[in-house]
């Protein structure tokens, strides 16, 4: 064992083990603080989709009760004036349409007859009870509900609230369906993420029958579901697939690439009134930001590290080569002389030794002149 | 009474020209809506609006050859149905459509035609986009029989006429430079007085340069549409599913070092003054550049360049502190690489001037060339000349310091231009 490379080597293996371990730490650490920005990111899609889910409803909500308590509404509705009933709500409808996306406006008999659908006027008198629980459920209990469910014209978030009579009694509800696809468009222009809506192919096609022709198609079919709206379908397509669409009976969430942007996915279910999963929300939002500050701050951890290593073995070499196994090789070579008649020249550099180095070298000084004198 | 008969003929030359041109617009009926308490705006409501508006200019952008000065324009065609006795139906079809109330929600799409060249040290590019706005005007309503293709439409030449006869949302492109090249216009009114207007306009837009992550950058060729009169609680710019379908590029559209990706719309509105803003929407067609075609003329050079400073470093040996070629000509080297480095850089700035107006990974590996280059200076200058390491601490520490620059030096800066690559590519 040489010490000249046996001792650096120890001490830069040990110090480029004490920098990867660390760099390796806080690597993790920054990991995980980018994990949790990005678990927060998606928890605040979950809470954006969420709120404006249950805002929509509410707003539809809102409409049916305004409109419930309308008298006129509330005379006609008990004469069965269909006629008198479309001419007094058929502008209404338009005008709220144009500006409002509010999709769908249908008036039930109790307990659960069409009798007018303001957007789709030849089509009445159908059963709903059916494929639509929630209004079995207003005129059962004669109390308003919110929610979204898929109806003979399509997927809405609907709001349904009972009509009385001018007596008080009870004689039907009324609705009013969002369309959802709007609602989508306005989250990507506020908040700038990717939407798309998916419903299940079964109940699609068995109660929305009344539905624009070509929506349930080939083209829009992924997994069990058929693609109702979607803000940019060549982006989500590489993020959601039929795959993950075989399970969306609960929220779930994961990161996957598209177009070489990482972007946070997340399938939101929609449950109708009686919690029966009708389809999911994908939300997307590029994480292109935290994963290329994660990455510019590993590839710039591990540059200071090979920095901080370099400065460390520069140390070791320079102060263990340079100050002590060069010297006493000197020294040494010195000693080799002693006895041969060979004086060594005097070094100027000796007075950079360091005192036991000195001391050294006064050594073999002193034995040196000792055996020069015997021999004199 | 001689001054109003000059004042007469003189209003007479102005119109002739106009009416000889352009012939006078078909009759709009105006709305038969039955009035009805849920849907009737509030009487009260249409005075106050009737009062801060102002009669809105037609044109956006250059007006055409043939369109008449705002003085001559035709007068609104006669409603072939009687218009109701509200406020707002006696309103001129010039005016804000408030039928629907406020704001009015024009809905805006814009397509990638041709993309002809992309100016990065304009920050600019030059292509040809189409414009396509949508509103509802219930004043233009008419039946449906009265067009069995239907809608009425009108293009160009005839356009312009109909447009100065109606109410039509002055949205202008605020990154236009200069004047449009070519512009080619369309409108169509549907029975139920929905509007869409078609602008096809060919020019130069400004566009910002983000060139922080050269050469894996992905840029944004952005349009920017502003309402210019109506501020935004009068007009809303938006979009929903068929305009996020026909803002679209074309797929044929081929550029020089780029590869086109997605279109994005953002709803971005403009302040104004008094704490009002304008409805503005950007449509910015993402261009990715091709990486690769920079290495030959940027980073081969940039990267070979860093070798100078290296090679006057490892030249010199230390023989038992001993220095084995002098310092003079290891720093006509270093000299010699500066100058180079120099004439690079100013040619890369000549070529790409928005590379040297902000920090991006070839300024920093420039910076890199330079700090290399003055570190070989130093050590040329303190070691290898004044043997200061020597005078400090003695030849041996002198010897094992050399040895250790040797290897090292390189080591860290070939490290740290892979890292300021890597960083950028991130």
């Amino acid at each position: 064992m040489k010490f000249r490379k046996s001792a650096p080597r120890a001490l830069i293996v040990i110090a480029a083990l004490v920098i990867v371990a660390l760099t390796f730490g806080a690597n993790r650490l920054f990991g995980s603080m980018t994990s949790a920005v990005e678990q927060g990111q998606l928890d605040l899609m979950k809470a954006i989709i969420t709120f404006n889910l249950a805002g929509t409803s509410t707003n539809s909500l809102a409409r049916a009760e305004i409109l419930a308590a309308d008298r006129t509404v509330r005379r006609l509705l008990a004469q069965r004036d269909r006629p008198g009933l479309i001419a007094h709500t058929e502008a209404m409808f338009k005008e709220q349409r144009e500006k409002y996306a509010v999709d769908q406006v249908q008036f039930h008999l109790a307990p659960s007859t069409s009798f007018v659908r303001l957007q789709n006027l030849a089509l009445y008198g159908d059963d709903l009870s059916s494929y639509r629980p929630a209004v079995v459920a207003v005129n059962r209990e004669q109390v308003a509900k919110k929610g979204i469910e898929v109806a003979r014209t399509g997927p809405a978030l609907f709001g349904i609230a009972p009509i009385r009579d001018l007596d008080g009694n009870h004689i039907g509800s009324v609705e009013f369906g969002m369309d959802i696809g709007p609602l989508l468009d306005r989250l990507k222009a506020a908040y700038g993420l990717e939407l798309t809506l998916f419903i299940d192919e079964v109940p699609l096609r068995e109660f929305a029958t009344g539905m624009r022709a070509g929506v349930i198609s080939e083209h829009n079919r992924v997994g069990p579901t058929m693609r109702l709206h979607s803000t940019d379908w060549e982006r989500m397509s590489q993020l959601v697939n039929g795959d993950d669409l075989r399970v969306h009976d609960e929220v779930r969430d994961w990161v996957r690439d598209a177009a070489g942007v990482p972007y946070g996915v997340v399938l939101f279910p929609l449950r109708n009134i009686s919690n029966e999963t009708l389809g999911a929300i994908a939300v997307a939002r590029s994480f292109q930001s935290t994963r290329g500050a994660a990455t510019r701050t590993v590839v710039l951890q591990w540059l200071f590290a090979l920095l901080g290593f370099l400065a460390v073995a520069g140390a070791i070499l320079i102060v263990i080569r340079g100050w002590l196994v060069r010297p006493i090789e000197v020294i040494s070579a010195r000693f080799a002389s002693v006895g041969t008649g060979e004086r060594p020249q005097p070094d100027d550099d000796d007075r950079f030794l360091a005192v036991e180095m000195a001391a050294l070298a006064a050594e073999h000084q002193r034995i040196a002149d000792m055996i020069d004198g015997k021999r004199r | 009474m001689r001054r109003f008969l000059v004042q007469l003929l003189m209003m007479l030359a102005v119109m002739l020209p106009a009416h000889a041109q352009e012939p006078a617009p078909p009759p709009i009926p105006l709305p038969t809506r039955a009035p009805h308490a849920l849907t009737e705006t509030p009487p009260e409501r249409a005075p106050a609006q009737a009062t801060t508006l102002t009669a809105t200019p037609i044109q956006t952008a250059p007006k055409e050859p043939d369109q008449p000065p705002p003085a001559a324009r035709p007068a609104p065609a006669p409603a072939a149905a009687p218009a109701p006795a509200s406020a707002l139906a006696s309103r001129a079809r010039t005016e804000l459509p408030l039928d629907s109330g406020l704001p009015l929600w024009v809905r805006a799409g814009l397509a990638f035609v041709d993309i002809e060249a992309i100016d990065e040290n304009r920050e600019s590019f030059t292509g040809t986009v189409d414009l396509r706005l949508s509103w509802l005007d219930q004043r233009l309503r008419y039946p449906a029989e009265e067009a069995p293709i239907g809608y009425r439409e009108w293009r160009n030449g005839t356009v312009a006429a109909q447009l100065a006869a109606i109410w039509t949302p002055h949205v202008g492109f605020a990154n236009l430079r200069g004047e449009p090249t070519r512009e080619s216009r369309s409108l169509r009114i549907y029975p139920d007085g929905r509007l869409e207007f078609l602008r096809r306009v060919t020019g130069t837009f400004g566009s910002p340069f983000d060139v922080e992550r050269f050469p894996f950058d992905r840029q944004r060729l952005q349009v920017e549409l502003v309402s210019q009169d109506e501020t935004a609680d009068k007009v809303v710019l938006d979009y929903r599913q068929d305009d996020l379908l026909f803002s679209h590029a074309d797929p044929n559209i081929k550029i020089d070092g780029w590869t086109m990706g997605a279109i994005n719309l953002i709803r971005d509105p403009l302040a104004g003054w008094y704490g009002e803003s304008y409805a503005r929407l950007r449509v910015a067609l993402e261009v990715d550049r091709k990486a690769l075609e920079t290495v030959p003329a940027l980073f081969v050079p940039l990267l070979a360049s860093l070798l100078i400073p290296l090679l006057a470093i490892w030249l010199n040996r230390s023989n038992n502190g001993e220095f084995e070629i002098k310092a003079f000509e290891l720093t006509n080297i270093v000299i010699g690489g500066l100058f180079a480095i120099i004439a690079l850089n100013f040619t890369i700035n000549s070529e790409r001037s928005i590379l040297a107006s902000s920090a991006n990974t070839v300024s920093l590996l420039f910076g890199l060339n330079y700090l290399a280059l003055a570190a070989a200076l130093v050590i040329n200058i303190c070691l290898f000349r004044f043997n200061m390491v020597r005078l400090i601490a003695g030849r041996h520490v002198q010897h094992e310091t050399v040895r250790y620059i040797t290897w090292a030096l390189p080591i860290a800066i070939v490290a740290t231009a892979l890292a300021l690559i890597l960083i950028a590519a991130a």
